[in-house]
């Protein structure tokens, strides 16, 4: 079992993103739902036919997304691109087993097939009798429900990229490629539950990024740089964020026509603030959804109220901070968001939970039951997940270190759950000496243990930061959206890949 | 078939009526089933049924140099008339939106083929059968999850035994008339186990995919190899860094392809994104290296007769004795490189077109994967990836690796929570063998491969 977060990459414009398309034409009022409409007796009417008397849980999931996609290259706006998405997940849970099933075809009949195709687990013949569907309040409103491109139609956008291309190659002559896109969706989305509550939840989501290509004397780097959430786009197109990004990614680039190659071998660490924190979804963060420590196969399975980090070190998932690109108001089981401590003052405090894995464990569900889409089981997933900042300044963290690499940017990771052996990619590195920046280094892969790096954390900056709202999650096949964040942190010891002996 | 061929003619007709230059159409209908058992007993049944269209549509536009063309994509799950004129009315007017290309290459003229390929290739390849049974996969799940747990006492766990099956039906159509459609089967088996406990467990897997359940790997030999592979996993630890021979096994060395191809991709070229460059005629490879990319292969899962644009797809010896012989095109890229077109355009429903190879076959060499043990001497032979360090521009590659320490050419125990550093132009330029051990993974063929002088970072 293998997970990933990442940023895009220099491939094809926002090839990483995994929204799913989307559409210029329908808008829609704030809080206006935009559902596929299935009348409530149709809902009841499936949940009666696929639920056993003796399901320990059932539930539907009811989405209609849509979302679109603008990329420029080589000076071009080519690549216009939208998709339109809806359909039915239904899902009958009894014991360990689960049967789902899933369809896009919305007459009464298929919906009603789709039901009993669920209900294939159970051999009882007997159903749960019949519940009316109702409407739910949900606690959270941590975004606005909205079509996020309602007040930045296509054209704007379009402009905001040729914009963003004449910029970064005005920054420096060095500039040979730019590709830049902006991506935009929002899901609607009805959770009814077993017993007839329905959820409703409206998420939006965007997302711009830049890439650029770099050439010195034969030699070409890339650097890129993104940003977004669950906010409206306009927001991204006001002011000097989309210029900031720009700078940044060119920066990068031109500093990797500098890299040396990163040395090999273990050595101290200091992370930078905000998307490093990608430390933590991998080496902490995955090791602690429910599935895997339901069934033993995590390397922290059973080691709740064990110190699994130095004191001083807290770690959070928080799925409730406004408008952040891993939060939900409901998950996608209909329950509340809410902070789970993980990890307090060094202790192992928490797992993250779905339903189905919480009742097994006898613990709650966390808010933490993800899925993809409609046609995606639900997982235990993050949401933003951080560590809280100590009181060491940062200056003093750099300066603490004799020779060790300084990581401020790092593309994606990965994690062997059970072996608790992690990876993460460097993008802006230094090697540093006596407290000194020396020189930048080359992209290199660092590897750790998971149950054991937060042990060896010796300083904790007092500057969090969240990271820009750029990380994609994969488990099992499915991509969510998810946050990370991170102070300042020294890490006593992490083995460097780099190439130089 | 027959309605989704009718569907994606509606929407070339429907395009056309609204004033698009050229258009082409995807209608996909997919059927799924997945089961997944742990510790004996079902644990998620899944079924799925989906269909969706997709619509590229070209228009004319008024530029400096005259008309040129502009083009967009959208793909709806929405099939009923509202949703297709909805499709159509959208694809349009972001095509409006989009910028002209003057090298953009418009749906019409493409190499297609000819009625009697369509015909004979429906023949040949035609999925009468069903890709598998529901029972069957059931209890292949059951027995291939059985023979993993059975296989040794230390196996301490499982994180299951999963088997699918599928049916997937493709129609496209063009605005200059062309038209076909065709089907395809997959059904696939794989266990994960575990081994050991607390600190010292370990995990690994194996896995088969095929065009049906028939075709596939027995479930126990599936399972056994889960089971030895996490076994021999027990006790790994770490190794000092230095420079060494690396030999990655088939299933790790797939990867080192994914490379070759990523990097040999037309457009990436063009856009100075890919380590390779203008490498096209230049061995980038030692002489005794070929690969071949073959859309027709009796074992690949990538067989197709029309890429993405309707274009023909053709075998192509990739590379022919170390020597890269072109790249791989659409007929965009292979404008703008003034070659012929590949056949090799890449087209889902959503987003862009890309690039990509059929079934990819590295030749087999001489040597079985002890000869390569032997003749290495001390190095380290990897079994796992993990992470993302490779990058393409600059064919940087540092990725994390777990696998076994070759002592005098032999493996003497297993190590973990290493990295392994080069870059994959050298990389390619030093491999030193090939195994004779060729294996599929889906849609691609590859033995053993050796590299020398990769950089090893780890802690003894």
């Amino acid at each position: 079992m293998i997970t990933i977060i990442g940023t895009p990459r220099l491939t094809a414009p926002a090839a990483n993103e995994r929204l799913r398309a989307m559409t210029t034409s329908k808008q829609h009022a704030p809080g206006t739902p935009t559902n596929i409409s299935i009348p409530e007796q149709t809902l009841s009417d499936m949940l009666h036919a696929m639920t056993p008397a003796g399901a320990d849980d059932a539930d539907l999931y009811v989405q209609y997304s849509e979302s679109e996609s603008l990329a420029l290259e080589e000076g071009r706006v080519k690549h216009v691109s939208s998709s339109t998405s809806q359909g039915v997940g239904a899902r009958v849970i009894k014991g360990e087993s689960a049967g789902h099933a899933y369809t896009d075809r919305l007459e009464v009949s298929a919906l009603m097939d789709t039901a009993k195709a669920a209900r294939a687990i159970a051999a009882e013949t007997t159903s749960r009798a019949p519940v009316a569907v109702h409407a739910t309040e949900k606690q959270h409103a941590l975004y606005l429900p909205e079509n996020p491109v309602a007040a930045a139609p296509m054209l704007e956008r379009k402009g905001l990229l040729e914009r963003l291309d004449v910029f970064a190659r005005q920054l420096d002559p060095r500039v040979k490629q730019v590709f830049a896109s902006v991506s935009s969706s929002f899901s609607d989305i009805r959770i009814v539950r077993m017993d007839g509550a329905e959820l409703h939840d409206v998420r939006p989501l965007v997302r711009l990024n830049i890439s650029v290509v770099v050439e010195q004397d034969g030699r070409r780097e890339t650097g890129s740089a993104g940003g977004g959430g669950r906010f409206g786009l306009e927001r991204m197109l006001v002011g000097e964020e989309p210029e900031r990004l720009a700078r940044e990614a060119v920066r990068l680039a031109l500093l990797n026509l500098d890299a040396i190659s990163a040395p090999a071998g273990p050595m101290p660490v200091v992370l930078g603030p905000g998307w490093p924190g990608i430390l933590l979804h991998e080496a902490i963060g995955h090791g602690l959804e429910g599935d895997f420590n339901r069934k033993g196969t995590s390397a922290f399975s059973g080691r709740i109220g064990e110190q699994v980090a130095a004191s001083g070190v807290t770690v959070v998932d928080d799925g409730t901070i406004s408008e952040r690109r891993g939060s939900l108001n409901v998950d996608d089981e209909g329950t509340s968001t809410q902070r789970t401590v993980l990890i307090e003052n060094g202790i192992l405090t928490g797992y993250l939970q779905d339903r189905q894995n919480a009742r097994l464990m006898g613990m709650q569900p966390t808010g933490n039951g993800r899925r993809e889409s409609y046609a995606h089981p639900v997982l235990p997933r993050m949401t933003n997940t951080f560590m809280l900042a100590g009181d060491d300044a940062p200056d003093d963290i750099l300066a603490s270190l004799d020779r060790g690499i300084y990581a401020v940017n790092f593309g994606g990771g990965q994690v062997d759950i059970t072996s608790g052996k992690f990876v993460f990619t460097t993008s802006e590195a230094y090697l540093v000496e006596n407290g000194k920046i020396v020189a930048p280094v080359k992209g290199a892969t660092l590897i750790g243990d998971g149950p054991s790096v937060l042990t060896r954390v010796s300083m904790i900056g007092n500057d969090l930061e969240l990271d820009p709202g750029v990380g994609t999650c994969g488990k099992d096949g499915q991509s969510v959206p998810v946050g990370v964040g991170l102070p300042t942190l020294r890490i006593d010891e992490l083995v460097i890949g780099g190439s130089e002996t | 078939m027959k309605d989704l061929q009718e569907l994606s003619a509606q929407l070339v007709e429907l395009a056309g009526k609204a004033g698009a230059h050229s258009v082409d159409a995807l209608s996909v209908a997919d059927s799924s089933d997945s089961i997944r058992v742990r510790h004996g007993k079902v644990e998620s049944v899944e079924h799925e049924d989906s269909r969706g269209i997709g619509l590229r549509a070209f228009v004319e536009k008024q530029g400096e140099n005259g008309t040129q063309l502009a083009f967009a994509s959208a793909s709806s799950s929405d099939i009923s008339t509202d949703g297709l004129t909805r499709l159509v009315d959208q694809v349009i007017a972001m095509a409006q939106i989009s910028e002209a290309d003057p090298d953009a290459v418009p749906p019409l003229g493409a190499d297609h083929p000819d009625a009697q390929q369509l015909t004979n290739w429906q023949q040949k390849h035609a999925c009468s059968e069903p890709a598998w049974h529901r029972d069957d996969a059931m209890q292949a799940a059951l027995a291939c999850e059985a023979a993993a747990l059975d296989f040794s006492d230390k196996i301490s766990n499982s994180e299951g035994a999963e088997s699918g099956y599928g049916r997937m039906r493709v129609a496209y159509a063009s605005s200059d008339g062309f038209a076909a459609s065709y089907e395809k089967t997959s059904a696939a088996l794989s266990a994960s186990v575990i081994a050991g406990k607390d600190d010292g467990m370990q995990r690994d897997y194996a896995w088969d995919r095929q065009l049906t359940g028939k075709a596939l790997r027995q479930p126990e030999d599936i399972g056994h190899e889960a089971a030895r592979r996490t076994v021999s996993r027990l006790g790994a630890s770490g190794i000092a860094s230095g420079a060494m021979p690396v030999i990655f096994e088939p299933r790790v060395a797939t990867s080192i392809i994914g490379h070759l191809t990523s990097a040999a991709n037309g457009r990436a070229v063009l856009q100075q994104r890919s380590f390779l460059g203008e490498s096209v005629g230049q061995a980038i490879f030692p002489e005794f290296i070929s690969i071949t990319d073959d859309p027709d292969h009796p074992q690949g899962l990538g067989n197709r007769l029309f890429d993405g644009e309707g274009s023909q797809c053709r075998r192509l010896q990739l590379i022919d004795n170390g020597r890269l012989t072109a790249l791989l095109t659409d007929r965009y890229a292979a404008g703008r490189l003034k070659t012929v077109p590949g056949g090799h355009a890449r087209r889902g429903l959503t987003g862009d077109m890309g690039i990509g190879a059929s079934n990819l076959v590295m030749q087999a060499g001489n040597l079985t994967q002890r000869d390569i043990l032997l003749e290495i001497g001390n190095g380290l032979l990897i079994c796992e990836l993990i992470g993302f360090g490779v990058n393409g521009v600059t064919g940087d590659y540092s990725r994390g690796a777990s696998g076994f320490l070759i002592e005098n050419g032999s493996i003497s125990r297993p190590i973990q929570e290493i990295t392994i550093a080069g870059n994959l132009k050298e990389m390619f330029s030093s491999i030193r063998h090939v195994g004779s051990d060729v294996t599929w993974f889906g849609s691609t063929a590859v033995p053993s491969i050796a590299i020398d002088g990769m950089t090893v970072a780890g802690q003894a």
